[in-house]
């Protein structure tokens, strides 16, 4: 996965030499209108939901699948999950504020929302490892069943999202702070969002399988 | 170039030609043919698919016909010729919808045949049929009967050969000890696999009684290739013999040989294999065997009765030669010590003894452990060899 | 090449640039092998993939010639089981994953950014980190060879064959891995040239303007977008299964050997269309050049590739019909199986249409692209007998089987993409390939193919199961596998006439024109499509302009148009509307060290998860470092890193740049 975080970051210091030529340095020369950048992003994700189905298939189907173990809903904390759920939806809100700020050309507020953003990832993850941890302490171990496998891996692989995304936000911080988005390159920060919240639809999805559905 | 090009076409046209009347025409020697149905079901089978040959023999005709026309017809005579243009069409949409719409009706009759065949196929068989459990793992098939219909399967517990009444449908109940491998009798039936942690259904019945063979047809690993079938269906009368004598219990024999091969099977032999039915004289009871620790599957060949079998070692190797007068003999070939002293094939079983890894392919490795598959070299003499081979023929 | 400021210089300079930002220096004069592994062109990528799809196929062919030696008679005894059960396992997973889809990429490199009249793809630098996780996937799939000995479960590696109860040696550890980093490769490539298909076409070029090879290649990249993320994660839970012991396949904890198959086929049907959709696309272009006619219903060439795309995704569980799905599955599929010929049969017969009534050249790509035609269509129509799903219950697993899709995918795939080798030869090297040595390759090629592969259709009707590393006398199968070992020597014999053609056309190309830097014609065939209106071999900048498309085959209807009476006159020499290759003043994307840095972490991940975590810090910090390098590296471009205002490259429209955007509209 890590290689595909390139092309947005790449792009947001603006390197052009990635872009060649009828579209390169303006980026809105393209054939759909769509720059590259944003385009091959909305393509990857398509790709992540076949990535994500397989293993909520998998989850799907192994969820009773506890070969002796404790069963996952026994173990479930749902008012904790739903809180750091809560948390997570509420950091696609300020990223859409950041991207704001930054198409208003607002440089301190864009740190500001990414910041905050990324604030409420990493207690989404925090939340997440504290979970991981408990659920290991009641014998649910990665290797105890089936559906503990497909559970872990089906919320490890989200959470490996996630923290790819809080690397991308920081890293659009760190960029800022060096005044390399401009206003002009609003649509990198876009393109970061994108990802996120998909990020935050596909925990919506997962949390409703996983948590609620019984 | 174009006269040569001409000729070169010419001559592959009998070379496919041929290819076409070799399939339909396929060699009378071979015993594992699709081609040959013997059952109902594989009858069935054969009647859907005819029609469906022939109809995708005359497409390939005429496509592949097609195109020589139209690469004959259309070349280019030189390249003055080839200069001028054709014709510049560009299409035409009639047409096109016409071989789209054509070839999607002769699918949908095709496809109708097909769905009608498949829920006919699927069809339980009825409760008098006879019900055997069909039980694949590395790599050999352990068949069990239900004769008395209560639901388990331990009246009979065979291997290697299926036997069956000829004329009468049999339900298999096809399952699997350790990865998945596939029943297939192709004289009687399509295959069906057997899928760890699933039971599969699969009717099959013989029209004539006689031997029908197949094998696995699933990669299941090392010796997948000789994880062999033999169906042997018998006659109602001689079927209903074999049952008798199966379900008979018996006592471990007393001739010395004999004896001090059972000792020799008591010790080492039974740490994975199982004789149901038989008496152990030291407790006047059913021995007492261990659990089976030593193989992935839990379990190897129940060797009650095991010459009424022709074959052994996952009907890699005949028990009983493969000659026209034991095949005469039936499963009772070693009933009377003529057949035996016949028929025996003494050289591949005693081979088998002595080191059977080396006689089939396995994962047995030197110390039996628990991820072993197969039967291991045990370094018997060859006293203990002739003693439980004295032992095995006493199990008629 | 070198493009630190001012105009493209190609060559001139030497040593590496000053880092402008003092950052990471990127290469800009890479004479010698310094100029594959750090280019971005996406021309030398696609030669990369073929030389190393070439490499691979010789692997897998050895692997192939093993199989019909200890197939030749009955009791065979060259190989164990042991070593035969990896040989068909790499045999299967190197021609398809290693030879089939890479030269399919190759093709789509070099030829899909020269079809829409592009300068390059849209991501150069991704489409090198393509080519170098396509490569080291390879390298540590096939290392397994070297490392105790290759994965033996089958290209399928069927649960719970493929634990480590079953399968104890790393064989299908290196497989998994492997698989997975020539996942991430065909991933990153179908983003990258989805993006560039849809977004960088030449101004006018339509989606209905674009040659039919780049549709097919856009519908296969597609379809690698959406599967290949499948195959991934079935691959993910058998990592966690094999190397930490996850219970995704442990039947005795209750789980179900079928998911497995379920997720390894929905991937591996629509595979087969990735396989087989570039070579439909490959013909496509050859058939009308040399018939002289324009393709007949490009609507229905280009519709019956999107419905078969759709379609393969419905049909995966026709691979599964004797697995016990129950009868309304078996329907189901059976019924979507047939149904998927209907668009192939489309295809077969608007080629056989194309060729109607046209002026027939029988040069060697034509012949190849008839070889497709029939040979394809016998593969398809034994496809339709076992979509007959009782039928297939007596044909799967069978020889019956390896017949069919033998006939599809080399009967089919190579057939098409060799007929492309010889089409394109000129337009990527810059001479020819002899038309009577291809000849000679191509009818050496039909009768070995045909005596190979042909007898497997009658062996598996006789009962003769597939992946079997023996069988036995009297079975009626001694004949036809010796005829079928024979034929895979020659099959063998005619590729070695491809190799040496290569090597003596080039041979006598060089003593003619006394030179190493070999040129000719750029339109050799009288050809339809943009990229012939370059020189041979392309510049590096392709296009000196970006040509302007009013019309499907736009370069035919420059030199050709129609007279009073409807008649077809030459309007234009091709010289005269052929671009000469000489612009100087084009900005390139500059080469870069760090997609290949990247990508060399990747196998020290896989070697890591395998025997020592060490190995996947030297992974890590390559990957990161790749990526660092790659965000920092400077571009070359005049003006550097800040510069937005480039004028925009002229095209050969008279018209602003404004108005030739419109017209690239997404549809016409």
């Amino acid at each position: 996965m890590t290689d595909l975080v390139d092309p947005h970051v790449s792009n947001a210091p603006g390197d052009p030499a990635d872009a060649p030529d009828p579209s390169h340095g303006l980026s809105h020369v393209t054939s759909t209108g769509i720059s590259n950048e944003k385009l091959a992003m909305w393509i990857f994700l398509g790709s992540e939901c076949l990535l994500f189905g397989g293993l909520i298939s998998t989850f799907l189907l192994y969820k009773g699948q506890t070969a002796g173990g404790p069963e996952l809903h026994d173990l479930y904390d749902i008012a904790f999950t739903s809180i750091s759920s809560f948390v997570l939806l509420m950091s696609s809100l300020t990223m859409v504020l950041a991207v704001s700020a930054i198409q208003r050309g607002d440089d301190r507020a864009l740190r500001a929302w990414l910041l905050m953003t990324a604030l409420l990832g990493s207690v989404f993850i925090s939340g997440q490892v504290y979970e991981f941890k408990e659920f290991l302490n009641e014998g649910l171990g990665f290797t105890t069943s089936p559906a503990s496998s497909a559970f872990f891996t089906l919320t490890g692989f989200h959470g490996a999202h996630v923290t790819i995304g809080l690397i991308m936000l920081i890293s659009t911080m760190v960029l800022s702070l060096r005044g390399r988005i401009t206003q002009q390159k609003a649509e990198a920060v876009e393109i970061v969002g994108l990802y996120w919240h998909f990020v935050d639809v596909v925990w919506i999805i997962v949390f409703t399988i996983v948590y609620l559905i019984k | 170039m174009n006269a040569r090009a001409r000729s070169r076409v010419l001559k592959l046209a009998p070379v496919l030609l041929g290819v076409v009347l070799v399939t339909a025409s396929c060699a009378s020697d071979a015993p594992q043919t699709t081609l040959k149905p013997k059952g109902p079901a594989a009858n069935t089978i054969n009647n859907l698919i005819n029609p469906v040959f022939g109809v995708a023999g005359i497409v390939f005709v005429a496509i592949l016909g097609g195109a020589l026309f139209v690469a004959l017809k259309f070349r280019a005579k030189d390249d003055t010729d080839y200069d001028e243009f054709p014709n510049q069409v560009h299409g035409n949409f009639k047409a096109e919808i016409g071989w789209t719409i054509f070839p999607a009706v002769i699918l949908a009759a095709v496809g109708v045949a097909t769905v009608v065949t498949i829920f006919d196929l699927a069809q339980k068989p009825p409760p008098e049929a006879v019900q055997v459990e069909v039980i694949g793992q590395q790599w050999w098939w352990e068949y069990r009967y239900d004769l008395d219909r209560d639901g388990t399967y331990d009246e009979i517990i065979t291997a290697n050969d299926l036997v069956i009444p000829a004329g009468q449908e049999i339900s298999l109940q096809i399952r699997s000890r350790d990865v998945i491998h596939s029943w297939w009798a192709p004289a009687l039936n399509g295959k069906k696999d057997a899928v760890p942690g699933r039971t599969h259904p699969l009717s099959i019945e013989a029209d004539d009684p006689g031997e029908y063979i197949g094998q696995c047809t699933e990669f299941c690993g090392l010796s997948h290739a000789e994880m062999r079938i033999k169906v042997v269906a018998l006659t109602p009368d001689e079927f209903e013999a074999w049952t008798a004598n199966q379900v008979e219990e018996f006592e471990a024999p007393t001739e010395e040989r004999a004896a001090a091969g059972w000792a020799a099977f008591a010790g080492q032999c039974t740490s994975c294999h199982r004789l149901s039915g038989m008496t152990d004289p030291a407790t006047g009871g059913e021995f007492e065997y261990p659990a089976v620790v030593n193989q992935v599957s839990g379990a190897a060949p129940n060797l009650a009765n095991f010459v009424t079998r022709t074959t052994f070692a996952g009907a890699k190797f005949d028990l009983r030669k493969d000659t026209e007068a034991c095949r005469e003999l039936g499963q009772e070939w070693a009933s009377t010590e003529e057949g035996l002293e016949q028929c025996l094939n003494r050289t591949d079983l005693e081979a088998w003894l002595r080191n059977a890894p080396a006689q089939k392919e396995m994962a047995a490795g030197p110390v039996p452990h628990p991820t072993s598959r197969g039967m291991n070299n045990f370094n018997l003499t060859e006293d203990q060899i002739d003693d439980l081979v004295a032992f095995l023929i006493t199990l008629k | 090449m070198s493009t630190t400021d001012g105009p493209l210089a190609l060559g001139s300079g030497g040593g590496l640039a000053t880092p402008p930002m003092g950052v990471f220096a990127r290469p800009r004069d890479t004479p010698g092998w310094r100029g594959w592994v750090t280019t971005v062109d996406h021309k030398k990528i696609g030669i990369m993939y073929g030389v190393a799809a070439l490499f691979f196929f010789l692997i897998g062919g050895i692997e192939a010639l093993l199989i019909r030696l200890q197939l030749a008679a009955p009791d065979g005894k060259l190989l164990s089981a042991d070593l035969y059960n990896q040989v068909f396992t790499m045999h299967g997973t190197t021609m398809i994953f290693l030879v089939v889809m890479p030269i399919g990429a190759a093709f789509m490199n070099y030829l899909l950014p020269l079809q829409i009249g592009a300068r390059d793809v849209a991501f150069p630098r991704l489409n090198a980190l393509s080519f170098w996780c396509f490569l080291f996937g390879g390298v540590v799939l096939n290392s397994s060879w070297l490392l105790g000995g290759g994965a033996d479960g089958g290209w399928f590696n069927y649960a719970p064959n493929n634990g480590v109860i079953f399968s104890p040696t790393h064989g299908i550890d290196f497989w998994n891995m492997g698989l997975i980093i020539t996942g991430i490769s065909s991933l990153v490539g179908a983003i990258n040239l989805i993006t560039t298909v849809l977004n960088m076409r030449a101004p006018g070029m339509t989606l209905m303007k674009m040659p039919v090879f780049t549709w097919m290649s856009l519908v296969t990249q597609f379809l690698l977008l959406f599967a290949i993320p499948v195959l991934t994660s079935a691959q993910f839970l058998l990592m966690f299964d094999r190397l930490f012991g996850a219970r995704f396949f442990d039947v005795s904890a209750g789980a179900d050997p079928l998911l497995w198959e379920h997720l390894f086929w929905i991937f591996g049907h629509p595979e087969v269309y990735i396989m087989i959709l570039p070579a439909f696309g490959v013909i496509s272009e050859i058939i009308p050049v040399f018939a002289r006619k324009p393709i007949f219903g490009y609507p229905f060439m280009v519709f019956s590739g999107i419905a078969i795309g759709f379609m393969g995704w419905g049909v995966w569980a026709h691979h599964m019909f004797a697995s016990g799905i129950g009868p309304i599955s078996v329907a189901a599929f059976s019924v979507s199986t047939m149904f998927i010929a209907v668009p192939t049969g489309v295809k077969i017969l608007n080629w056989l249409a194309t060729m109607w009534g046209g002026k027939l050249k029988f040069s060697a790509p034509m012949l190849y692209s008839i070889g497709l035609v029939t040979m394809f269509t016998i593969g398809g129509l034994s496809g339709v007998t076992h979509a007959v799903a009782p039928a297939d219950t007596q044909q799967t697993d069978t020889y019956y089987i390896v017949a069919h899709f033998h006939y599809v995918l080399f009967g089919g795939a190579l057939f098409g993409f060799i007929g492309g080798w010889y089409f394109w030869w000129p337009k990527v090297f810059g001479y020819a390939l002899g038309d009577r040595s291809g000849k000679a390759n191509f009818w050496l090629l039909l009768l070995g193919f045909n005596l190979t592969f042909g007898p497997m259709h009658i062996l598996g009707l006789q009962g003769m199961p597939r992946r079997t590393y023996t069988y036995r006398d009297g079975y009626g199968f001694n004949f036809w596998n010796l005829v079928s070992t024979v034929g895979a020597f020659l099959i063998a014999l005619s590729f070695l006439v491809f190799f040496w053609n290569i090597w003596n056309s080039r041979r006598k190309a060089v003593a003619a024109s006394k030179t190493r830097r070999l040129t000719m014609a750029g339109d050799p065939w009288d050809g339809r499509s943009l990229e012939w209106m370059l020189p041979s071999p392309t510049p590096v900048h392709n296009f000196d302009v970006v040509p302007t498309v009013t019309v499907l085959d736009d370069f035919w209807h420059r030199k050709y148009g129609e007279d009073e009476q409807g008649r077809l006159v030459r309007i234009a020499a091709t010289e005269d509307v052929s671009q000469k290759g000489d612009a100087t003043d084009v900005h390139l994307p500059s080469p870069s060290y760090w997609p290949l840095v990247l990508a060399f972490g990747l196998p020290w991940l896989a070697y890591g998860l395998i025997y020592n975590l060490w190995f996947c810090v030297l992974g890590v910090i390559c990957i990161i470092a790749g990526m660092y390098g790659w965000i920092m590296e400077p571009s070359t471009e005049p003006g550097g890193e800040h510069d937005d205002h480039h004028e925009p490259h002229p095209t050969d429209a008279s018209g602003d740049a404004a108005a030739t955007t419109e017209e690239a509209a997404l549809v016409d």
